[in-house]
């Protein structure tokens, strides 16, 4: 596995970004003048109240949004000025997500949901099913293959989603409010999974929450309110094991 | 590969069913109507199908076998003269007016005069030999089972034909015409009722049998370019039967029936397909936005799209297909007159798809709700 030294390389790099929306005639900005540097190996969490512009941030540094103004770095490459049909490119070959809602296809097995976008990067079909079975024995889930997402719990289908993510071995993996469709319980394992995944894979992982239970599991905490980065705190003490993800 | 397409259509069946039966019922309507209209028109060229000859030999420009105009004999000598030719036998069509016995309003009827022999390649197929040697007596005529009310005659009986006396000397069955009654007579009488004097001894067609049936296609653009006597036209006995439908099918309006109907119905399925494969991929919209949002291109969904549109063809055509086989049994067993080649049923088969695609292409519009950026709240 991917050694801690990396926790130091920047990986996702924000410079002066700003986006508003357009609702009517009004116009919104949600971010402003704002700059960021996230760091491989560390799970970054971002907090602060709702509306903040906490998901907006998240889907422009993930290039899922454009920018207003400002430009955006992700490993080392602009993504403001790639076109649609690049950045779907960079997301294949280097991005995960988890999203609150679970978005599993109700007709596919877990190891089905896995599978699928790996076929899409090209990945054999023989390696793809191995692949899939090891990512979903790295979030515990070796003996629910087989379900279906109706035969899952809600924590259960949102490992099969961290799964889903985590198989295509991405530089960059992004969660938004991956917790607040969970039970505290449940939430407690996804995040701690979140976490361990960037210590083992030297991943960036990028977490968006307004729950503060997150705070203490998260190396790395921005606070955010307005579209501004209020507050940037290094938690210490994470004081999670780099060994095995399954607790 | 993780066939998602074919996956959820098992799945959420339910969600499917109403395209599956769309589809499956225009399918069905489109062939029924197709074997119906076929059924009937077929009769239009049962004088072709019902022989036993490979080559017909008409005045140029013939539409139809029942529109035929009379040729110089000697083309007989022409046709014989080719090495591919095996025999030749002369066919005489005559437009006449029947009077049965009770001296009732006249009936006009189609004579086709016949070889009488036993072997005769006209209505080889329809005339028992025995039947046909009745032909032989003179004056002796055959009339369809199914017309005899309408003719006001039973067998034995005598009647008219233009004025001339004739007795009905049997009866066939499936020797029913479009438009008029089929009678069947001796080459020999069929020249005695015909008054037009431009016909003396001239036949309306020359049927040719070929020593080998594989080769009519040849033969006939082979005899067709060496015009050397009167002008006349040859064409393969598929050829002239299907002329001959068609032209009926055209003349009576019957094909543009068909064509509306089969506009109609692809319609009508393409709307109610396309809406239940909108409503399927409105219900994974969120599913693939995220698979989106992880790099698989649009372009990949759209064909996930067009793919489970495809199935749900495939699947409506076999329930198509197992009720339609059911129903022409069904038609067949009650003498309904239903009629189903290869080609219509493939052009039938290719409609239906069509129809899939068309409506597949329709729901491709709604991925564009697919927005990954969408699943960030
Ligand atoms: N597509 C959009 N069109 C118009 N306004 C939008 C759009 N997306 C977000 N906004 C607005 O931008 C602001 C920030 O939204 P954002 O989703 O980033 O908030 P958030 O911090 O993630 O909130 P929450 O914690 O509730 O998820 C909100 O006021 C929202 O109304
Ligand atoms: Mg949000």
């Amino acid at each position: 596995m991917m050694p801690t030294t990396s926790a130091t390389r920047v990986t996702l790099r924000a410079e002066d970004i700003g986006k508003a929306f357009m609702s009517g005639k009004v116009r919104t900005p949600v971010l402003d003048g704002l700059s960021l540097s996230v760091r491989a190996g560390e799970l970054t969490l971002i907090s602060g109240p709702s509306g903040c512009g906490k998901s907006t941030l998240l889907a422009i540094l993930s290039g899922l949004q454009r920018v207003d103004t400002g430009r955006v770095f992700a490993l080392d490459q602009r993504l403001d000025d790639l076109d649609p049909r690049a950045l779907e490119r960079f997301r294949l070959l280097h991005t995960g997500f988890v999203f609150q809602g679970f978005n599993l296809f109700p007709a596919l097995t877990a190891r089905e949901q896995v599978e699928l976008p790996l076929h899409y990067l090209g990945v054999p079909r023989r390696e793809a099913r191995e692949r899939a079975a090891r990512s979903l024995e790295e979030v515990g889930l070796a003996h629910r293959m087989a379900l279906r997402p109706a035969e899952l719990s809600g924590g259960e289908k949102q490992r099969v989603a961290i799964a889903r993510a985590l198989s295509k071995e991405p530089a960059l993996l992004f969660a938004d409010e991956p917790t607040s469709a969970l039970d505290a319980a449940s939430g407690q394992i996804v995040i701690d999974m979140l976490h361990r995944i960037a210590r083992v894979h030297g991943t960036t992982v990028l977490c968006v929450s307004h729950d503060p239970r997150l705070i203490g599991h998260a190396d790395r905490v921005l606070s955010m309110e307005d579209g501004r980065i209020l507050n940037d705190r290094r938690e210490t003490t994470p004081g999670v094991p780099t060994e095995g993800l399954v607790p | 590969m993780v066939a998602l397409a074919r996956k959820t259509l098992v799945h959420e069946w339910r969600r499917f069913l109403p395209a599956i039966l769309a589809v499956g019922f225009a399918g069905l309507l489109q062939l029924l109507q197709a074997a119906l209209v076929l059924g009937i028109f077929s009769s239009a060229s049962i004088y072709v199908t019902g022989s036993a000859a490979d080559l017909w030999v008409g005045y140029p420009g013939t539409q139809s076998v029942s529109l035929g105009r009379s040729i110089d004999p000697n083309v007989e000598g022409r046709l014989l003269m080719d090495p591919a030719v095996e025999r030749v036998e002369p066919f005489l069509w005559v437009d006449a007016d029947w009077r049965g016995q009770s001296g009732t309003g006249g009936e006009s009827v189609y004579v086709s005069g016949v070889d009488p022999r036993p072997d005769g390649l006209v209505f080889a197929r329809v005339l028992p030999p025995a039947l046909r040697m009745r032909l032989r007596e003179p004056d002796a005529v055959i009339v369809d089972q199914a017309d005899m009310d309408k003719l006001g005659v039973r067998v034995g009986d005598s009647a008219t034909i233009n004025s001339y006396r004739v007795r009905v000397v049997g009866a066939s069955s499936g020797l029913r015409a479009l438009g008029g009654v089929n009678v069947v007579a001796s080459l020999d009488t069929a020249r005695v009722l015909d008054t037009d004097p431009a016909d003396r001894d001239r036949p309306t067609y020359l049927v040719a049998r070929l020593h080998d049936p594989a080769a009519a296609d040849a033969v006939a653009r082979r005899i067709s370019g060496a015009r050397g006597f009167d002008r006349y036209e040859v064409w393969t006995a598929s050829a002239f039967a299907r002329r001959s439908v068609l032209y009926w099918m055209l003349d009576t309006g019957a094909g543009a029936g068909v064509l509306f109907l089969a506009g109609v119905v692809f319609v009508v399925g393409a709307i109610i397909t396309s809406q239940t494969l909108v409503a399927a991929v409105a219900g994974s919209v969120r599913e693939y936005a995220t698979l989106n949002a992880l790099g698989v291109g649009m372009r990949a969904l759209r064909w996930v799209v067009l793919e489970q549109a495809t199935w749900v063809g495939v699947c409506g055509l076999l329930c198509a297909s197992v009720f339609g086989a059911a129903l022409l049994a069904l038609a067949r067993g009650q003498d309904v007159p239903v009629v189903l080649d290869v080609p219509v049923a493939l052009a039938c088969a290719v409609l239906t798809m069509g129809l899939t695609t068309v409506s597949g292409l329709a729901a491709i519009r709604s991925l564009r709700h697919a927005d990954p950026a969408s699943l960030l709240r």
